[in-house]
Order: C-alpha cells, then structure tokens, then sequence
C-alpha cells in the first residue's frame, strides 16, 4: 500500500493522477472495507490537511463551502445554519458525533450512496460542484455528478475542491427530514429536503424537493415549482406528499419494503416542505428539524 | 448485621474507564499464531469432499484442523454436536476446518485454500415447517442421541407439557373466550467486545485465556470434547466485555486449544463483528405463542391453553430446558385454576438459540401480557385493575401450585404504575403500557476462599465471573460486613478455574445469589478463626467477642479489644486464617396438583423474582414510529445489597428490552442465512434514545435466597418491557401487533390493516 500525505492542491492532484484515491476523514473508506464492500485501495492520498479547502467563504454571489468542511462544522456554523439550514439539518444527523467531527461534505458527496443525507438538501439549493484536475477545472450541478450508487461522474484524477451555493432570496427557508428508527448510528430510510420562498402573503413563490434513499441516486421531486407556486403552504404539502410517493422508485431492503418507503417518503416531503415554509416564515427550529418536530422528536 | 453497600467505586471500574484494563484480545505471547476459521456458509449439506491439503501445504500454515484431527464426541443439553461439522453441516455458522498460521492475511488465504464440496439438502428455516409431518429431518441421527430425561422425536428437539385443573371446562365457564397469536423473531447479546481466546500448552496442560462469561462450563467443554481432565485445564478471565448471556456455555475454547497443540505455539483468535452474529450457539430464540384464555366478566381468569414452539436452531447449545421455561412465561405470574400448556424446541437450520439474558421470557411476556390486555380491554376493564385481581400475591398459589410466601408483586404493581404519572389524560398520540413479569432465581453449587495475610490484609479467591454487573465487585462488601473490616481490605482473586473453587459463572442471575452465600460462608469461617484468636488474647468467652471497626473487642466492653492486623500477625505464626465457604444451595421448590411431561425442574422456582414495567410511548402515526418516552419499573427481587449496581442492572435491561420491542430483529432467509449480522441493520439502541428511567426495588427478603434475603437481579428487568411497550402501542392503535420486534414499518402496517 502506498500512503502519501498531501499539503496543496496540486500534490493531491499529482498524486491522483498515478493513481491514488483521495481519504479525508476516512468514515466510509476504512469502514467499506473491513465490512468487505470493496478492498481499501492500494494508493491512498491523504487530503485533510490541504490547505485551502476547508473553509466557508461568503461572496456576492453565494457561499463556497471546502470540500474538507467537517458535518460538524455545518451543523453548527452561522453561514451554513442561517441560509443553508436543510444542509445543517442533515449534516446533524450523520452518524455519531466521531463521525461527523472527522467526516467530510466531500467525502459524503463523492461516495455517493442513494441513502447520503446531505445530498437531497445540496440540490434544492442547486448547488454546483467544483471539480479539479492537473490540467484545469470544471464546474457542474451536484445532482450531475451522481450516476448509480457509489458512482459518480467524475474522473478518478478528479478531486472535488468545493461545493457552490447560490444566495438564498428573502422570506426562503429549508429542511431535511429523515425517516430513522433510532437516534444516533443512523442510516435514512427515506429522506427529503425542501426549499421554499415564500410570497408576501404567506402562500408559496417557489420551491424545490429532493429525496433520499428512493432511487439509485438522489433524485429532485419534477414539477414541485410549478404545482406549488401560489397555493398555501398546506394544500402545497400535501401535492409535494402525493407526487414525492409517485416519483419515488425505492427498493425493498431489511430496513423497509418498497411500499412502505414510498408512502413515508412522502410524509417526510410534506413536513419537509411545511418546516422549511415555517422557516421562511421566520420561525425558529431548532438544527435538525427531526429532534425539533415529527419523528423522534425531543419534547 | 448491615449491608454496606450504598454506593461505592467498584475495584475493576477504574481500569475499565481509563482504559487500562486489558481484554483478552489485547493479550498475547511469544510466537502467538492467528486462528481462523472455515465455516459451513451454506445451512443444510452433506460434505462430500473435505481438501485441507492445500492449506497445509501453504507456508505460514502451521496447523489446519477438521473433525479427523479431534476425539469424536458429541455433547450439548442435547449430546448432538461436535466442535467440527462432521458428514453434515446443519447451519452457516458451523465450523468446517480451522487454521492457525503466522499472521491474519496467511490464515485468511489458508481458509480459502481449504476444498469443501457440498450435496444440498433441503433446508427448513421455518419452525412451524420443521415440525410437519415428512419434513426434513435437521439430524437424521437424532435417536442416537444422548439426551437424558428429554422428550423428542425427530426434529421436535424437546417437548413439555403442563396441566392443572381443567382447562376446557374452565374455558366453558368463561363469559369470553380469546385467542391470541404472536410471532416473535430471534434477537442477539450483541455484547461490545467480540468473543477472543488465546491458549498455550506447558507440557501436558493448557492455559486459555477466553472472553467467556462461564469459566468452569468452558473448561468443562474443553475437557469433554478434547478428553482432558479439570486439572489440566486451566481458563482464566481477563475483563470481560459483557456478554448478556451470548457468552455463556463452551464455545470455542478447544478449538483454539487444539489448533496451539497441533501447532506447538500459542494461539489466538480474535472474532469479528459478523462471527459474533453468526457463529455461536447463543442467540435469543424466535418464538411462536398460541393463547386462548378464558375469562368472567368480572375479571377473573378461568382457563388458559397455550402452545408455544421455540425456535432452537441447529443444535441444542443449553436449549433443552426453553420449553419448560417458555411455557412458565406462557402462563405469567397469574392464580388461574385450569391450565394446560405445550411448548416445543424445534430444530431449524438457523443458527443454534441458547441463553441470552432470560431465555424465552421477554417474547414470551410480551405474548402474554400483550393477551391480557385483550382480555381486559374486552371485558372493558382497565388493564391494571385487570392484573392486581389476578396476579399472585404473599399467600397464593400460582399455576404449578407453588406457595408463594411473601412476594412483592402487588408492591410492583402499584409503584411502576404509580411512577408512570397520569394514565389517562395524555396527548392524542401518546399512551401508558403496564406489564408483569416473573423470572427464576438459579440456586447452583459455587465456592468461595477468604484468606487474611499477617498484616490484616485479605484475599477474597472466588470462581464466580464479574461480566460486568458488579456482583462479583460486591463480594468485599459482604466479607468485610461479616469481619467488621473495611471492603478496601480485600482484593480479588477471580475467574480463574485453577485458583478457585466451582462457580456455575454469569449465568442465570446467579452470581451473587450463589457465590454471594458461598463468599459469606468462608467469611463466617475466618470470623471464627478470628473470634477464637481474640478470645485467648482477650481473655474472654468466643461467644462474647464481636468484630467490628477493623477490632475485635469484648462484649459490651470496646474498650476491651484487640485489632485485626494484631490478630493477624498471630495466625500468621501458627493457624492461618483462611475461610472456605460452599454455598450449600438452597432447594428448588416442586410442583404441586400438576401433571408435566418433559419437566426439566423448571416448573417451580427458588426466590422466584416479580416485576412491572409501565412506559409512556409516542407513536408519528404516518410512519409507524414510536418512540419510548419515560419508564417506570418496580421489581421484587428480594434484599438489595448494591443499589447502584442493581439500578444498573434494571436500566440496561430496560434499554436492551426497548430494543427488543421496538428495532433488534435477526432476519433469516429462507435457507436459514442471516441477512442481518451487522452493527448498521441490527439495530440496537444507542444512548440518545434512552428514555428517563425511574425504579422502584419492593425489597421483600426471599425466605430462601441468596445472602440477606437477595434474589438474582440481571435478567428480570429484561422481561417485561417489551410487553408494556406492545400494550401502549395497543392502546394508541387499537389492537396489539402481532410480531415482534415492533417495528415501525410493522406497526404501520397493522394501523394499515386496522384502517381496511
């Protein structure tokens, strides 16, 4: 086994280029291979101490959030709770807090499960992922870069640097919901993520869905903004809840049958969708929504 | 005489924190080879060709072992295994070859190497298939086997029944007749620390160093199957990382002491994660409970069948004795006249069941007290009144006409429900569960030493086995109430069959129970010694002297004393001071007006303990979720000696109980594979789940007990959680579910039916 430890970029790059396969917090890698996934690779690069891609950086036309950024930090860091809640949400809920304190936004997008949970939430925000390799870089919708479980689009000599969201318009808010059956050490059964922006009024301006662990990828609920644009926020629940269930293609596993997946996964769209209009709305609840409200909630 | 034992730091706990304590897997020695092991994968097959030439041959390789390379014996409750399958493999987690080599990739590769070829037969997974008429037979050669006072044919591994009264007349008398189906998985120990051994031979004898919870039935498996006597067979404990009864009977300690035989260097094996689903003869039995119960309006029981059917899995690891027991919790700690009960283990082509923290009693509680329930709800009366009319109080005779004399249940009764609050005025998705819940106490032999050196300070050498409750911890506290010492004089010597006399191990909640009075004895031995030795210096009557505050003085005079250490130091010229104490176990009670085939002494129960759980649960009806949001328990287990130690026994059971009830599910395919050994899909609960605990000890002396009036603690709090958790969800759905674990898909789905 080869183990070469990388400070740039570009010595990640360089050595991503002969072959080795970048490891940042190392939760999915080590884990997959004692568990006989797939054998750990014989040439690892270590990126977490890569200078330059671990920061959130605010600019005019949006947030740019390193690759290297921990789910700690998103859960609990101003840039990400106030503007990004969904992602905060999420990021809350993976595994335990030694995971989610070594555990990457990278290394959780690039492993790519249909199950990951800060997924859903990255694409109702739209978020592009910036991707670099010796010869330049090449920036694409994050939904893009997932094509079949564990696999992406991206060339096996590309690193992802950084993720890019745009700026959130006044009166938006956001939340993911999970369906879990225990409160730590968890995996989504089914998940969602809504966005909204809501109209003066209080009726819906706009908004987007995403699932999680229905389809082979995460998948973006098709047509939400135009069938819910205008209707109150409840009657727009329930059409998400309807359409979420239709859209859903979820297999039967241990951890549900593919019935019962689709009908929670439209439940968790809906509360989704009507946590994230609260928020909109001004309201405060509290990182993740699923500690707050519906299922395993505290109080 | 007081019991001394509040609150206290246990001697093992600071190791165990800080981490310095040290498990068998952080052991080794010199020349230490890796073991591993080639297991059968399919479930059900004829060996047609066994090929371990290959892996012999293969450097690195220093022993590779099958059945050919060991005595050929048979043993279990049921004499029908052996440590390597032989002719046939019966499920995937039996042992086909084993192989010790240099390093863990070499012995790896040296299990591939190894050739076995299969001719299938057909397996059955399922009980109630395995008990039709022309289904496969699991062993064909069950007649042969060696399995005294057990009651079976083919793969009805063993059968007892229990009748009393007239339970069809009983059941006409009834104004309301129910019957009741429940269906309860298998669930797993899942202890933290996988199973680990590591043995080394000295000439003619053998040093292994195992994570059992059971040192002596480990030793005692080594002697059977490799043809050893005790002697030269010495197991010894390092801590133990809990076992919760998967680590209990003889499991892989001759293989691993046979491998370092063959190999002429120690040995170690190490399990993962999947062996520790897979592998040993001890999983939580599913269970399949059938009852009709009859019942008058005014609440009174009239009758009750049952039939249940365990699932006993390949081989009958300590199983024999389940349906006894399955049937005892079919009937619950209930006064009914007329009663009649067949239970069964079954041979299946799953992984072999075997005790894991009170075998049969959780599924079988929740099937019971899920029934009783029903029987109220029916008749409209509230489930707790329903129970304090029928449940056994001081005076009453239960179901097997045992005379209980003074128990605590009623008290359980009335303070888990009254720690539960309100029953009633709840939010709409919220509701109170009750259960009761009965367990045995286990009086077995056990043996204990206590010895003063010459300057005051004791040894306590005992053959009980600490896995992590505190029982043994508790030891000093006993002893040094008995010499008026302090508990920090003394040190332990422990779980280590070589020093010590016979303990039956952590099994069976009888731990303190038995050693507890074994330990007290050599205590009272010593206090003797002591007594005598401060006579002569004291100049008094032996009769008059009293040991208390570290002296021993006069009667009625303090000022008239001499000290321990001053005493020690005499004996220490001349006639040492040194206790032994045997338990002397109390009798097991007998049935009574019943008749039982297949008994197996488990029909009657010495300082039988009692219980009630009462759980305020939420249920996210669009998911089937539900969460466990506060628990109220109360238990009789007699004389409470360490209070922190017991609490801790009761909050884990609930824990390990909520699991159970609502997300810990072995799921087997149809060939009997697991498809869900691992951390991720068996899901235990983890501490952000734990609800608030409250507990309630009924502290009613058990007249024949363990030391002071105790019972055993470890299991009971395990039994009835599950159950008061159905009857919550009942509560909110309308109806039990029928199949446990609980799940919320599960539940969903019954809401979906109920709906329909």
């Amino acid at each position: 086994m080869i183990f070469a430890s990388a400070a740039t970029i570009e010595e990640a790059l360089e050595a991503m280029a002969d072959g080795a396969t970048p490891i940042a917090g190392g939760t999915d890698l080590v884990v997959g291979a004692r568990q006989g996934k797939a054998p750990l690779p014989t040439s690892l690069v270590s990126i977490d101490r890569v200078s330059g891609m671990s920061g959130i950086v605010q600019a005019s036309d949006g947030t740019r959030v390193g690759a290297l950024v921990t789910h700690g930090a998103l859960m609990t860091d101003a840039r990400v709770v106030g503007p990004y809640t969904a992602l905060a949400d999420a990021a809350a809920l993976v595994g335990s807090p030694a995971t989610r304190y070594v555990g990457t936004l990278g290394g959780n997008i690039m492993n790519a499960s249909p199950a990951m949970d800060t997924g859903a939430p990255l694409v109702v925000f739209g978020a592009l992922a910036e991707l670099r390799c010796l010869s330049g870089a090449r920036t694409l919708p994050v939904a893009d870069l997932w094509t079949a479980p564990g696999v992406t689009s991206a060339r096996s000599d590309e690193l992802l640097v950084a993720v890019h969201l745009e700026l959130r318009p006044s009166r938006s808010g956001s939340a993911y919901v999970r369906l879990e059956y225990r409160r730590a050490m968890e995996i989504a059964v089914v998940g969602a993520a809504a966005s909204v922006v809501l109209e003066v009024d209080g009726t819906i301006a706009t908004g987007r869905v995403a699932l999680s662990a229905v389809a082979p990828t995460i998948i973006e609920v098709e047509g939400v903004a135009g069938m819910i644009s205008g209707l109150p926020v409840e009657e727009a629940g329930s059409l998400v809840q309807e359409v979420a269930s239709l859209q859903a293609v979820p297999i039967s596993d241990l951890r549900g049958s593919d019935r019962y997946r689709r009908h929670t996964v439209g439940v968790m769209a809906k509360r989704a969708l009507s946590a994230a209009a609260r928020r909109a709305a001004g309201e405060v609840i509290g990182v993740p929504v699923n500690r707050a409200i519906g299922v395993g909630s505290e109080s | 005489m007081t019991i001394q034992a509040p609150t206290f730091i246990r001697s093992d706990g600071p190791d165990k924190v800080t981490g310095t304590g040290r498990y068998t897997a952080d052991l080794t020695a010199a020349g230490v080879l890796v073991a591993k092991f080639r297991y059968a994968e399919v479930t059900h097959a004829r060996i047609v060709e066994l090929d371990t030439s290959a892996a012999r041959a293969m450097p690195g390789v220093f022993a590779v072992l099958t059945t050919d390379d060991v005595p050929d014996v048979l043993y279990g409750s049921i004499k029908d295994r052996r440590l390597f399958a032989k002719d046939v493999v019966r499920f995937e987690g039996e042992v086909v070859a084993a192989v010790a080599a240099s390093d863990e990739a070499t012995a790896e590769r040296a299990v591939d190497a190894i050739v076995v070829r299969y001719e299938p037969i057909q397996a059955v997974a399922d009980m109630e298939e395995a008990l039709e008429p022309g289904a496969p037979l699991i062993h064909e050669e069950w007649e042969t086997y060696e399995a005294p006072g057990v009651e079976r044919e083919g793969n009805l591994a063993s059968y007892t029944s229990l009748s009393r009264g007239d339970a069809g007349a009983g059941l006409a008398e009834a104004d309301l007749v129910i019957t009741s189906r429940y269906v309860a998985d298998a669930s797993h120990a899942v202890p933290i620390e996988p199973r680990a051994i590591l043995a080394q031979w000295e000439g003619q004898k053998v040093t292994i160093w195992s994570s059992t919870q059971v040192p002596f039935p480990a030793r005692d498996g080594v002697c059977e199957t490799l043809g050893l006597p005790t002697n030269r067979v010495r197991v010894i404990v390092p801590h133990l990382g809990g076992g919760f009864g998967g680590k209990c009977g003889f499991h892989y300690e001759a293989h691993v002491a046979a491998l370092s035989r063959a190999a002429r260097r120690p040995v170690r094996l190490v399990f993962s994660r999947r062996e520790e689903f897979i592998a040993p003869d001890r999983r939580r039995e599913g269970m399949i409970v059938e009852l009709t119960s009859g019942v008058r309006k005014d609440g009174t029981l009239t009758a009750r069948k049952a039939r249940v059917i365990v699932d006993n899995g390949a081989y009958a690891a300590d199983s024999a004795g389940f349906p006894q027991l399955a049937a005892m919790h079919a009937l619950g700690p209930y006064k009914v006249d007329n009663v009649e009960v067949e239970a069964s283990a079954v041979y299946t082509n799953c992984q072999p069941s075997g005790s894991v923290r009170a075998p049969t009693a959780p599924q079988g509680c929740w099937a019971v007290e899920s029934h009783t329930d029903e029987l109220a709800t029916a008749i409209g009366m509230d489930p707790v009144e329903f129970r304090k009319i029928n449940t056994v109080d001081s005076g009453d005779v239960g179901v097997t006409g045992q005379l209980y004399e003074e128990i605590g249940l009623q008290e359980c009764i009335d303070a888990a429900v009254a720690g539960i609050g309100s029953r009633h005025d709840l939010p709409p998705d919220e509701a109170v569960g009750v259960a009761v819940g009965w367990w045995p106490s286990f009086a077995m032999a056990s043996g204990a030493y206590v010895k003063i050196d010459h300057d005051g300070k004791g040894v306590i050498v005992t053959g009980a086995q600490e896995c992590g409750t505190g029982a043994v911890m508790t030891l000093p506290y006993l002893v040094a109430g008995e010499l008026g010492m302090r508990p920090e004089d003394f040190e332990l010597v422990y779980q280590d069959t070589s020093a010590a006399p016979f303990d039956a191990g952590a099994s069976g909640s009888q731990t303190l129970f038995n050693n507890g009075r074994a330990t007290v004895a050599a205590a009272r031995e010593v206090a003797s010694q002591l007594k005598d030795l401060a006579a002569q210096e004291l100049e008094a009557s032996t009769e008059d002297i009293v040991l208390a505050d570290g002296k021993a003085h006069v009667a009625g005079d303090p000022a008239s004393a001499v000290t321990i250490e001053w005493l020690a130091a005499i004996a220490a010229e001349g006639a040492l001071l040194l206790g032994r104490g045997s338990n002397d176990p109390p009798e097991w009670p007998s049935m009574s007006g019943v008749s039982c085939v297949g008994d197996h002494g488990l029909g009657a129960w010495v300082a039988p303990q009692f219980s009630c759980h009462a759980v305020r649960v939420r249920l996210d009806r669009e998911t089937g979720v539900v969460r466990v949001l506060d628990v109220s328990t109360a238990h009789d287990s007699g004389t409470i000696i360490n209070s922190r130690g017991a609490l801790g026994q009761v909050e884990g059971g609930v824990m390990m109980g909520i699991g159970q009830a609502l997300t810990e599910g072995v799921t087997f395919d149809d060939e009997g594979r697991q498809l869900n050994p691992a951390l991720l899909d068996y899901k235990l609960q983890t501490t952000a789940d734990a609800p608030g605990i409250r507990t309630h000890f009924a502290q009613v002396p058990a007249a024949v007990g363990g030391p002071y009036g105790s019972k055993g603690i470890a299991e009971a709090p395990n039994v009835p959680t599950a159950a008061a958790i159905s009857n919550a969800i009942a509560k909110l759905i309308g109806g039990p579910v029928r199949q446990l674990p609980m799940t919320a898909e599960r539940v969903w789905l019954a809401m979906e039916e109920g709906a329909s």
